[in-house]
């Protein structure tokens, strides 16, 4: 049980980074964690870990997120795009995509491609576990992450040419 | 030499592949530049990604996200869910019960068995009650008489059973939907051991039912008597035995002019 709060707490840094990534807010990124942790250690006596703790609370913390998303739409409550902020941003080096319109156009991708890409480059997880926090085949996975990024290389201007200009 | 897939560039991109496959690939990709370029591209989004968001792992974290904090309130949140979940247990178990043991004792449930259910539920309800067990405490038994008798319609004296151990504690009006006037008044006594027992009483039922029932519901044992001008049923965590002994006692009190084989039968 102790055990289980140990790992719990060690996870709680990469759990925010998603959030915040998920969300682009850093305050609904963290009620976001707390709805997670709070669920996660209420139930961790009734978790039969089927995989590593972290695993458990990333799916955990992306399903609050989509009922989230789910409730407000059906509240009608609209989230201003000029009320979430940029985050720091250093200018536009050559070869390098300006990072506030990478966020910006990580924001327009459907939401399940946005999680697919996330857990896979800012988590750094693999095929396979991205594929069973979001309880889809791993074929499935793939298909998000390459649509997620031709998306945002359309939306970042860099079209997906074989021989790009932006390169070098 | 198989293809290189779109697949295979973006596994190679997000660092998937094993350090064999990866060699192979990259070594494949010198002659193949267009792909070359787009598998810098990808790598150059994931750069990105992290770059964005990466920092926020080192960031101090705020106090409501201390798993331990979290851990201590969960554990008082649901001391109290517990509690209140074991109250709603016990007094849905006992109406549960009331229906099983009731069951087979006339045709359906009945007039008298609603009432005798009505009963063991208020006793389980107010029993457990210390400030607020009774409405009008017992050392005013005039006017609970004059009261309960006028709210009921009927001739309603306060039955001393100081003789079986038992001290008045007094009573209140509780609504009763099934009999006429739709009122009922429960008296509730205590023992020296702080058992206590409650008489549920009404007027005459206008249907015809049972005049005597018993029942015994886990600890409680509830029983049911009826004449001509009220019921009346007994309930107590006491042995049928027991019960009967004073039920004697209570109808002798409250039906003085009547007499009932089945309470006084041997």
């Amino acid at each position: 049980m102790a055990e289980i709060l140990h790992e719990i707490e060690a996870c709680v840094p990469a759990l925010r980074r998603y959030a915040r990534a998920l969300t682009r807010d850093i305050d609904r990124a963290d009620d976001l964690v707390q709805d997670c942790l709070e669920r996660a250690i209420a139930r961790r006596g009734l978790f039969q870990p089927r995989g590593p703790v972290r695993a458990w609370l990333f799916t955990i913390l992306t399903n609050i997120h989509r009922n989230d998303l789910r409730n407000s739409r059906r509240r009608g409550e609209i989230v201003q795009i000029d009320s979430i902020p940029e985050p720091a941003v250093q200018p536009p080096q050559p070869g390098h995509l300006a990072l506030a319109e990478l966020g910006r156009a990580l924001e327009t991708i459907p939401l399940e491609q946005k999680e697919a890409l996330l857990l896979v480059t800012l988590e750094g997880l693999s095929y396979q576990d991205a594929a069973s926090i979001l309880d889809i085949p791993v074929g499935t996975l793939m298909s998000r992450l390459g649509r997620a990024r031709s998306a945002l290389r359309t939306l970042t201007g860099t079209p997906a040419e074989p021989h790009l200009r932006t390169v070098k | 030499m198989s293809e290189i897939t779109k697949d295979l560039l973006m596994a190679l991109a997000d660092g998937q592949l094993d350090a064999a496959k990866r060699q192979d690939l990259e070594r494949r990709l010198a002659d193949r530049p267009e792909l070359a370029a787009d598998l810098a591209q990808m790598q150059r989004q994931s750069d990105a990604i992290r770059a964005l968001y990466g920092p926020v792992i080192s960031e101090p974290l705020p106090a409501r996200l201390d798993a331990a904090r979290i851990a201590a309130s969960t554990r008082q949140k649901r001391g109290r869910f517990w509690s209140n979940a074991v109250a709603a247990v016990v007094i849905a178990g006992l109406g549960i019960g009331a229906g099983w043991f009731l069951r087979d004792l006339s045709a359906g449930p009945g007039p008298a068995d609603r009432l005798i259910a009505s009963a063991v539920s208020a006793h389980t309800v107010y029993v457990g009650e210390n400030r607020h067990s009774v409405e009008v405490p017992g050392d005013d038994s005039a006017h609970l008489t004059t009261w309960l008798s006028a709210r009921l319609q009927t001739n309603l004296a306060m039955p001393d059973l100081i003789s079986s151990g038992l001290t008045f504690l007094g009573g209140r009006l509780l609504p009763a939907p099934d009999v006429p006037g739709g009122r009922a008044a429960q008296l509730m006594y205590e023992d020296a051991a702080g058992e206590r027992l409650t008489l549920y009483v009404t007027p005459a039922l206008t249907v015809d039912a049972p005049t005597y029932q018993l029942a015994t519901l886990g600890v409680d044992t509830a029983l049911y008597w009826a004449d001509d001008t009220l019921t009346c049923t007994i309930t107590a965590p006491y042995a049928p035995e027991k019960l009967e002994t004073i039920a004697r006692s209570v109808f002798a009190q409250l039906s003085p002019r009547a007499t009932d084989p089945a309470v006084y039968s041997p």
